[in-house]
């Protein structure tokens, strides 16, 4: 819980110090569930934490009552933007252009504000109007008692696919899955493995200046903000992994490439939106991978106990898998 | 008693002369400052155009690789908008703004060109950085050589002038 409470507090010191002054003040058994700090221009400061909204107060109580809320400002939005940017927006451009800025610690900062074209697309986003933080926070040993049924004898695994709705902890799970395939010492039955790790959106290993902020391994190689279906081509051409570990699948293009990592032999771990198995084989894009039975396990989440909690473990066929919930 | 003339002459003189000198020097100083400035900053367009070198860093990296008699501003706007987490990057210029009169020995303009930077640094795309520092470096080369002018008709006459004064003084006194 300690530890927790000092990711929030090292966190809110990238913020404007009007808005530190205040949220530093919360309650300390909620410091470490916030899992979101929201600014809006001209609307009251809130908090997320355990599926709710909160409004923080000045003296930093939270009510449901948004007139008691702090008002967010226009000075604490563009003080707040440059201590995140580090007074440097031109060295991200890159992630603004995505829309979100990643920080010391891994977390990343979402913006809100007048998105501006150019002739390649998205060229930056002006006037910031709001900013989302969303927390970070690493769960070592969430996916121990997964792990012994991803492995297929010492040297194969199944190929996996994490199943769960926004907000679910399908990110902090596929992350410890990594970290424990790439350390391969969470059991003596198989070695580690080398791991690529596409993170299109700095989520996974929160890069920062070039070094992980998060434990991913020590065989894991990162692409950072690399989009999917160019990592996963370029994972298979220069990484030689083992497996191919890639957040939030969906699209044509990401389909493809799983379909070329599988024909060079590569395994593959990956995630996606949604609550159940029959409504990810509706999906259109996904229905070949379901005809051809590339995932050989399924993991569903939700958090009926909590973020992360794992509501079953599936095989290929969609059986029901025993296992011993620790997640 | 003549011991007491001739140092009261000696004196004199010296300090006259001293005096010119050290007007005619502040000319020499600005000119060879604003040199030195124009090196920092195109250090710091490098820093920052070219290798995307976040702010805090970009300042340090100036501080280290230029003429430090002029670098040093820069060591010192990084301090202050590190340790005091300024909302705006200019105002830790506006920190060092006395430093630049006195210590650097710059003119009004010298020092309002400068600040301009502080206003645009880092607050957009490389592209925007790299035609502001364009402009600054255009306006600085400006003032270099209105400093050398000034450098070239001022520094001999002060000099003169507290040498002519304190034997103007001298053979009054006598």
């Amino acid at each position: 819980m300690m530890k927790e409470v000092k990711i929030y507090d090292s966190l809110i010191g990238n913020l404007n110090e009007d808005l530190k002054n205040v949220l530093i003040k919360i309650p300390l058994h909620i410091k470490g569930k916030v899992e979101e700090i929201r600014l809006k221009k001209e609307k009251p400061l809130m908090i997320y934490y355990e599926g709710k909204d909160y409004f923080v107060t000045k003296t930093g109580n939270l009510s449901k009552d948004m007139s008691k809320g702090i008002i967010v400002g226009e000075n604490h939005i563009v003080s707040t933007f440059q201590l995140i940017s580090n007074y440097s927006p031109y060295a991200y451009l890159e992630e603004i252009r995505n829309g979100y800025i990643t920080i010391t610690g891994g977390h990343r900062v979402g913006i809100g504000g007048k998105v501006v074209y150019g002739n390649k697309g998205i060229e930056n986003i002006k006037n910031i109007s709001s900013m989302n933080i969303r927390i970070a926070r690493e769960k070592m040993g969430i996916s121990d008692s997964l792990i012994p049924n991803l492995i297929k004898g010492k040297k194969d695994f199944f190929n996996t696919l994490i199943i769960s709705p926004p907000q679910c902890g399908k990110t902090t799970l596929l992350r410890d899955i990594v970290r424990n395939l790439s350390n391969g010492t969470i059991t003596s039955n198989y070695e580690g493995f080398k791991v690529s790790l596409i993170d299109e959106r700095s989520e996974l290993a929160g890069m920062y200046n070039g070094v992980a902020q998060k434990d991913v391994g020590l065989r894991t190689d990162i692409l950072d903000g690399c989009l999917k279906s160019d990592g996963i081509i370029m994972a298979i051409r220069s990484l030689s992994p083992d497996i191919i570990a890639v957040d939030e699948i969906g699209g044509k293009r990401d389909v493809d490439a799983i379909h070329e990592a599988l024909r060079a032999g590569i395994k593959l771990i990956a995630t996606i939106h949604g609550s159940s198995i029959h409504e990810i084989r509706e999906k259109l894009s996904m229905r070949d991978i379901f005809q051809e039975k590339i995932f050989e396990r399924y993991i569903v989440l939700d958090r009926s106990k909590g973020v992360g909690t794992v509501r079953e473990l599936l095989d290929g066929n969609g059986k029901s898998i025993p296992f011993i919930k620790g997640a | 008693m003549l011991f007491l003339k001739l140092f009261s002459i000696t004196s004199i003189f010296g300090i006259c002369t001293f005096i010119g000198y050290y007007y005619g020097q502040k000319y020499a100083l600005r000119f060879e400052n604003l040199v030195y400035l124009e090196q920092c900053i195109k250090i710091l367009e490098t820093e920052i155009v070219y290798g995307a070198t976040p702010l805090p860093e970009a300042l340090s990296n100036v501080y280290k690789k230029g003429k430090t008699r002029v670098s040093y501003i820069f060591e010192e706007i990084k301090s202050d908008l590190v340790l005091s987490k300024r909302n705006f990057v200019y105002e830790s210029f506006l920190e060092i703004e006395a430093e630049l009169y006195n210590g650097l020995y710059f003119k009004k303009e010298d020092v309002e060109i400068f600040l301009s930077l502080g206003r645009v640094l880092g607050s957009s795309d490389r592209l925007d950085q790299s035609k502001i520092f364009k402009l600054i470096l255009n306006q600085i080369g400006a003032q270099i050589e209105e400093a050398k002018m000034e450098k070239r008709q001022n520094e001999k006459l002060y000099r003169s002038l507290g040498v002519i004064v304190g034997i103007g003084i001298i053979i009054l006194l006598i």
